[in-house]
């Protein structure tokens, strides 16, 4: 009986330790996370400044989304389109160059690092980059494509705008070249020898053993990439443009989600309340988005003894 | 006989002769179009304003110039705001992997009842866009008076430290035998010291992980310190005075040179962490953490 007691003596006092240590993220998230969760849906019922006007407007925020703001069916569109280019865009040129650099040949390793290079600009460099490169006016490219006789506007004018900018993404395929080669190197070498030992040529251990091996890796950059891609604003930088403009890009052309947030929010009009109903209806769609991924992911396969 | 297998031999190594220099030259192809940018970024650094300002564009310095360079160290137009930039790395450097590994350490070696509840709700503010909370973060700060300085940036680190990273800890963290903690426990080690004895030491390549991340996320990062941190000029980080430069107009063709410079400058951090890191990168700490 006596040691039953100092038995759950002990335990309680661990679980209290337990609960200690791990406070403080749990009042991070409570104060910095869910806490502003819940403020900003109270807020999205709001007509907000962030200051003192606040008055209550019930569902007249998001009506207004739908039914009034013309940029609405803009932003949707023009981040939509995006997602749905470069997400496969760059699972499918990342994974490439992760095959092409997966190999012992001598000097593999500058090579890798050269592809990673355009990752380590830092975004408001590459901004000022972009916009100089492809300056119709006097910019670069149109001295090398011009090289064919071609000749573009880019970025200043709608139709050209989008293109350039999903362009301009394929310089980032180093960074999910690093996460696939890290996958590759998981894969156990047993399968490739015994493989070999069977005849397999090289197609055949790409399709059968890579691959296969490499949905868990697949699926979970497929998630963060629709996650992330629906979250962008690097138009921020390369759009530029004062308070309540920014990124904005020819015509609405290059205007997405997360840019019309921040304009809204802080922008010259201060609509705090709006602009958290917006935030609320990005979130709804990332969360269905990520739900119906994690239910249609029947092709990932994990490693068995896990 | 002899000749066959030696004639099949020799064909065998020219066709790999033959996809070697394929791989190069393709190799070589793609390297080329990937470091254009970074090139022509460094080649512009090298420009004078007026160099800069030719039309049409030429690709290399008529005479490569440090005049850009000497304006960010010697005339510190940029410099100043790299120490806002340091401070907010440093304390995060510490903070965020304290802070996750605590937690992680708690959700593992510990366990208590509920913890997997509270692990989930941990898991799941991944899922909530910063877009969400960055308007009531902004008020919330405001109220608290913080807008305009390094709080926003600093204090919750301690009480954050992310939930992925916290993830991959906690994967980490399961790897670790438990007789090494009841050994230790046996021998009279209280909770704290098996935590810093025992479980960090081994935890020492993801904890590198995380301040490798931390400092690639906040080192360039500009649209954070937009948010909180306009009101005061003083407070700006690098970043975000680079990026008000870029999008007010008066300024942004007067220093286009100093802030491809500035580019240069910022690019070099990141760079060295890549090359010192890339085995390891390679090597994968994230994908064992999701595989298991």
């Amino acid at each position: 009986m006596k040691k039953k007691t100092r038995i759950s003596k002990r335990k309680s006092i661990e679980n209290l330790q337990g609960v200690l240590f791990t406070l403080p993220v749990i009042i991070g998230i409570a104060v910095f996370t869910y806490y502003q969760a819940a403020q900003s849906l109270y807020y999205s019922f709001f007509d907000y400044n962030g200051f003192s006007k606040m008055d209550f407007v019930g569902f007249k925020n998001f009506v207004n989304i739908f039914t009034h703001d013309k940029e609405t069916l803009v932003v949707f569109g023009n981040t939509f389109l995006y997602a749905v280019i470069t997400v496969p865009l760059g699972l499918v040129l990342g994974y490439l160059t992760a095959l092409l650099v997966n190999n012992k040949l001598k000097g593999i390793n500058i090579f890798r690092a050269l592809f990673y290079l355009p990752v380590v600009i830092p975004a408001v460099a590459a901004g000022v980059l972009w916009r100089d490169i492809f300056n119709s006016d006097y910019g670069v490219m149109n001295q090398i494509i011009g090289v064919f006789g071609l000749h573009s506007r880019f970025f200043e004018v709608a139709s050209s705008s989008m293109p350039t900018l999903i362009f301009t993404t394929v310089w980032g395929v180093g960074g999910s070249m690093v996460i696939w080669l890290s996958a590759f190197k998981n894969i156990p070498v047993e399968l490739y020898e015994s493989a070999k030992l069977d005849g397999a040529n090289a197609w055949h251990r790409l399709r059968y053993i890579t691959l296969p091996m490499s949905t868990p890796m697949i699926f979970f950059n497929l998630v963060t990439a629709v996650i992330g891609s629906l979250q962008t604003m690097s138009t921020m930088v390369i759009m530029g443009g004062g308070a309540g403009s920014a990124g904005k890009g020819e015509s609405n052309s290059l205007y997405f989600i997360v840019v019309k947030i921040y304009n809204d929010a802080f922008g010259r009009g201060g609509r705090m309340g709006y602009a958290s109903a917006f935030g609320w209806i990005l979130f709804i769609i990332i969360g269905l988005l990520t739900f119906v991924l994690f239910k249609s992911n029947k092709w990932v396969q994990y490693a068995e003894n896990n | 006989m002899d000749t066959a297998i030696k004639y099949n031999k020799k064909h065998i190594s020219a066709k790999n002769r033959l996809i070697t220099a394929v791989l190069y030259l393709t190799l070589t192809a793609v390297a080329v179009f990937l470091i254009f940018p970074y090139v022509f970024m460094v080649s512009r650094s090298l420009m004078t304003v007026a160099d800069y300002s030719q039309v049409p564009v030429n690709f290399f310095p008529a005479k490569p110039s440090l005049e850009a360079y000497k304006n960010i160290f010697v005339d510190s137009h940029y410099f100043k705001y790299m120490l806002n930039t340091l401070i907010i790395v440093a304390v995060n450097l510490i903070a965020v992997p304290l802070s996750a590994s605590l937690c992680a350490y708690g959700f593992t070696k510990i366990k208590y009842p509920g913890s997997n509840f509270v692990f989930s709700l941990v898991l799941a503010t991944m899922m909530i866009p910063g877009a969400l909370l960055q308007i009531p973060l902004f008020v919330f700060f405001s109220k608290l008076g913080w807008l305009g300085t390094l709080l926003p940036f600093t204090l919750p680190s301690f009480l954050g430290g992310g939930a992925l990273y916290i993830f991959l800890l906690m994967q980490f963290m399961r790897g670790i035998p438990n007789e090494l903690e009841n050994a230790a426990r046996i021998d009279g080690a209280g909770v704290l010291t098996r935590y810093a004895r025992i479980t960090m030491p081994l935890c020492i390549p993801v904890v590198l992980f995380i301040m490798v991340s931390v400092f690639g996320g906040l080192w360039s990062d500009f649209y954070g310190p937009l948010i909180y941190l306009k009101t005061n000029p003083a407070s700006y980080t690098l970043a975000l005075k680079i990026y008000i430069d870029t999008i007010s107009v008066n300024v942004s063709s007067a220093l286009a040179n100093v802030r491809m410079a500035a580019g240069v400058f910022m690019s070099i951090p990141p760079a060295v962490l890549f090359l010192l890191y890339q085995r390891k990168l390679v090597d994968g700490v994230m994908v064992g953490a999701i595989k298991g």
